[in-house]
């Protein structure tokens, strides 16, 4: 460390500010690290990107000056809780939250304003959570409020530093309070998650500059999308640029307009040209959008450029209906696999929000599918036991609508209370009535490839493998998908019970695999009825809702 | 003065029940790759295995109403013999025979003065239509005229509720004999519809149930929840080629509610080709049906 270097006794709402997009950046370096430590042995973990995300939305709220630091955190709360998704990243959200209420009116932090901010914080996160786990973040926020609350500090170098040797000291403990860490090996993720945050916030107190990563948020278009490997392009690319005309290649005085827009027309439709000075705004719908570039290159260089597939935009459009006269009852799902999202717009699902297991949508994703509905009542089905949370949190935002969370843990428990809706039920009660009857007796059980060798429930597993999955619980493992889905349903201790098994199958199933295991399904089980849906998702071969 | 009770295909009656109630019936017709066959309730053309067999094999089959004929002729052999006529025909929301038969009854009230025919708009169909017609032959025995059963009837065919359920929607959507929407129903796999049979005659898809097992409790449950002085009632029960099913709704039906008889017998073709194999209906008399579909 630098002797030379000032403590700070007092925080300014400048350095605040840099502390916190430290920790987000800092976060965002280490974002694969925190989603690697995943119990399951199946590449589905996101804790690092929903935290990150979060962080993320709250730092993207705070681009201007402030004064004061209680300004600053009551806007970087707002944009964080926005941002929110997946579990931790709402536990996170209410955290800061916490820290913005315990921040009101405080000007400059001290040692000793900051530990109260801090405890606040902590008391929100806990309560953001219905049954608090410890061996997690809160674990770690709760030892270090405590930790906080016994010292004092004179500086906050010493104060933060202190703090997170004591973060990460808890954070080494989690396996022995959580035994599902111990048996993955692994320390809690979202613990990891914050303190790569306070650790990115010591190095901006001491003037290290963090090299900034691209936003995830823009990274991640592309597995947001709805168009996959087997789609065709349909509808071309929107493609929208601003040219600066440059003298190098062109006779800007001379430059014609008209002669530019009449060559675009040739090249797709839907062309609007804009000119100011040497400067030219461009919109076009091209199949071609490279061979538009190349044409425009001949007069200058591009100053921004967009180029979004079409096919997206429309199927995006399709599942948002317009708001139209105001409906009793309204709901709202997040689904993941072309299918499957196609399947409960079809069973009367209002808007489809992108999103699951592995990329869990936002507080903010939730509060725009609401504001494109117009309903007395919005039924909300997150599907994910990690998305829970966040349609909680977006629920509680919302002020147009009687939003009601209806806890479904996956997408099978999303589908049985779907295939139960009847949205005639003359009272909110009585339609969720109908579709949480059920949920007790669904068991949702999944195919899905390992991503390491391990041990897991007993079950040895390699990587490869394909494992057949009853919620965490890993029954069978097996090279051949069939045979890990027949062992599964032969292992699955409540099978006599069970009377009909939906599959979704995923990208990746072929029909003559489908026909076989339903085959194999028929004769082991003959009193159950099976059948198959078109899920199209990605990395679970199957999805079944076991009822 | 004793009258003539007829029933028409679709009130599933076999011919035991027939021959003890004295009621005869008149046949409609089904269609199989362009063949016409009168729908028989005894299956003189196919058996129930062959027939359901058919279907599940995805035949199209086709119904025609009660030709004109054939009520004519029922009607007048009866006329002639100077009895009045009863009859019991199938839901006018179902069939356009009960609308036909008013036409012909009048047409004949000229050619016999004396007698009458009087068409009873069961508003139901299958066992249900059946159970109104051995009321009818109740009355009868007791003296009552046939002007007196028909108001009788009317007066109290509403309280003869169904519960049935099919083991898809889709037979009776394609026949256009259910209310139900879309999203109710979709392409729901494993979900059952729960039909009764509404104030108005058609058959409307009141709730769902998941799995074959749990759709046969709701029909138990809902036929406990409106009968009325069960252990003086006979349950009816028909099944689409469902026997083992059907057994186990009437053990489901009699742990809730003891009956005094329970009469089990086969949906024939007309029925049959709109709701699909499998499928198992209960009736019984009980509290009087006020729901209409949406």
């Amino acid at each position: 460390m630098n002797s030379t270097q000032a403590q700070h006794s007092v925080l300014h709402a400048d350095r605040w500010q840099a502390m916190l997009v430290g920790g987000y950046r800092n976060l965002k370096r280490n974002m694969t690290v925190v989603d690697d430590l995943n119990v399951f042995p199946v590449p589905d973990g996101d804790t690092g990107k929903n935290m990150t995300m979060t962080m993320e939305g709250g730092a993207a709220g705070i681009r201007e000056e402030f004064d004061s630091i209680g300004e600053m955190m009551a806007r970087f709360s707002r944009a964080s809780l926005f941002a929110a998704r997946g579990n931790s990243g709402v536990i996170l959200s209410q955290f800061i939250r916490g820290l913005a209420v315990g921040s009101e009116g405080v000007t400059d932090y001290t040692p000793v304003t900051f530990a109260k901010a801090f405890a606040c914080g902590k008391e929100f996160a806990y309560h953001a959570v219905a049954t608090p786990t410890e061996g997690t973040m809160l674990t770690l926020l709760r030892e270090g409020d405590a930790f906080l609350q016994c010292h004092s500090f004179e500086d906050f170098d010493t104060c933060l530093s202190a703090l997170l040797s004591q973060m990460r000291l808890t954070l080494q403990k989690t396996p022995d309070l959580l035994p599902v860490l111990k048996e993955a090996g692994v320390v809690d993720s979202g613990g990891a998650g914050l303190v790569c945050i306070f650790e990115g916030m010591l190095s901006a107190l001491r003037g290290e500059e963090i090299e900034d990563d691209a936003p995830v948020a823009a990274t991640e278009f592309s597995a947001m999308t709805a168009f996959n490997e087997n789609s065709t392009l349909e509808y071309g690319y929107c493609t929208e640029f601003i040219l600066q005309l440059l003298r190098a290649k062109t006779d800007i005085d001379t430059f014609s307009l008209p002669q530019l827009t009449e060559t675009l027309q040739q090249m797709g439709d839907s062309v609007v040209t804009v000119q100011d000075g040497s400067v030219i705004k461009v919109h076009v719908h091209t199949f071609a959008p490279d061979e538009v570039i190349a044409y425009v290159r001949q007069y200058g260089e591009l100053v921004t450029v967009k180029i979004e597939n079409m096919s997206v935009q429309h199927s995006e459009i399709q599942t948002a209906s317009q708001p139209k006269e105001r409906q009793k009852y309204a709901v709202v799902a997040t689904a993941t696999g072309e299918g499957i999202k196609q399947f409960f717009a079809g069973v009367g699902v209002d808007v489809v929000i992108d999103g699951g297991r592995t990329n869990n949508p936002s507080t903010e994703d939730f509060i725009d599918a609401f504001d494109q509905l117009n309903a007395e009542y919005i039924v909300v089905l997150p599907n994910d036991s990690n998305v829970i949370m966040t349609a909680q949190q977006a629920a509680e935002l919302y002020n147009n609508a009687d939003v009601r969370v209806v806890e479904t843990r996956s997408l099978a428990e999303g589908y049985s209370a779907l295939s139960m809706m009847d949205l005639a039920a003359p009272t909110v009660e009585e339609l969720i009535g109908d579709m949480t009857a059920g949920l007790p007796n669904v068991t949702t059980a999944s195919v899905a490839p390992a991503n390491r060798d391990t041990t897991f429930s007993g079950v040895t597993i390699h990587k490869g493998d394909w494992l057949g999955c009853e919620g965490d619980t890993v029954w069978s493992a097996h090279a051949d998908p069939i045979a890990a889905a027949m062992q599964l349903f032969e292992r699955l201790p409540n099978m006599d019970d069970k009377q009909v098994v939906t599959a979704f199958y995923g990208n990746g199933a072929t029909e003559q695999e489908v026909m076989a295991f339903e085959e194999a399904f028929a004769d082991a089980f003959p009193l159950v009825e099976i059948g198959f849906i078109e899920g199209g998702q990605d990395v679970y071969r199957y999805i079944f809702a076991v009822e | 003065m004793s009258f003539a009770i007829i029933v028409d295909s679709t009130s599933d009656m076999n011919a035991a029940m027939r021959k003890k109630y004295d009621i005869d019936y008149v046949a409609m017709n089904y269609v199989v790759d362009g063949i016409e066959y009168p729908a028989s309730l005894d299956w003189t053309a196919h058996s129930p295995k062959e027939f359901y067999d058919m279907m599940r094999e995805g035949k199209r089959i086709t119904t025609t109403q009660v030709p004109r004929e054939s009520l004519v002729s029922a009607f007048s052999a009866q006329l002639e013999q100077g009895k009045d006529v009863v009859y019991v025909a199938c839901s006018s929301a179902l069939s356009g025979s009960w609308n036909l038969s008013t036409l012909v009854a009048e047409e004949l009230a000229q050619q016999y003065p004396e007698h009458r025919v009087y068409c009873v708009d069961s508003l139901i169909s299958s066992l249900g239509q059946s159970a109104i017609a051995v009321l009818a032959a109740k009355l009868r025995e007791e003296g009552k005229t046939a002007a007196e059963t028909a108001s009788y009837l009317e007066e109290h065919r509403l309280r003869f509720n169904q519960y049935g359920s099919c083991d898809t929607l889709e037979y009776l959507r394609r026949a256009g004999r259910v209310k139900a929407s879309k999203a109710f129903f979709g392409n729901l796999f494993g979900v059952k519809p729960i039909l009764i049979s509404d104030k108005v005659g058609q058959n409307y898809a009141v709730k769902k149930a998941k799995g074959a097992l749990n759709a046969r409790i709701a029909l138990a449950d809902g036929i406990a929840e409106v009968v009325e002085n069960s252990a003086e009632q006979v349950l009816y029960i028909s099944h689409a080629d469902n026997e083992d099913g059907a057994m186990q709704v009437k053990d489901l039906i009699l742990e809730r509610a003891p009956f005094a008889d329970v009469e089990v017998s086969y949906i024939t073709p007309i029925v049959g080709s709109c709701v699909g194999p499998g499928t198992i209906i209960a009736f019984c008399y009980g509290k009087e049906v006020t729901v209409q579909g949406e």
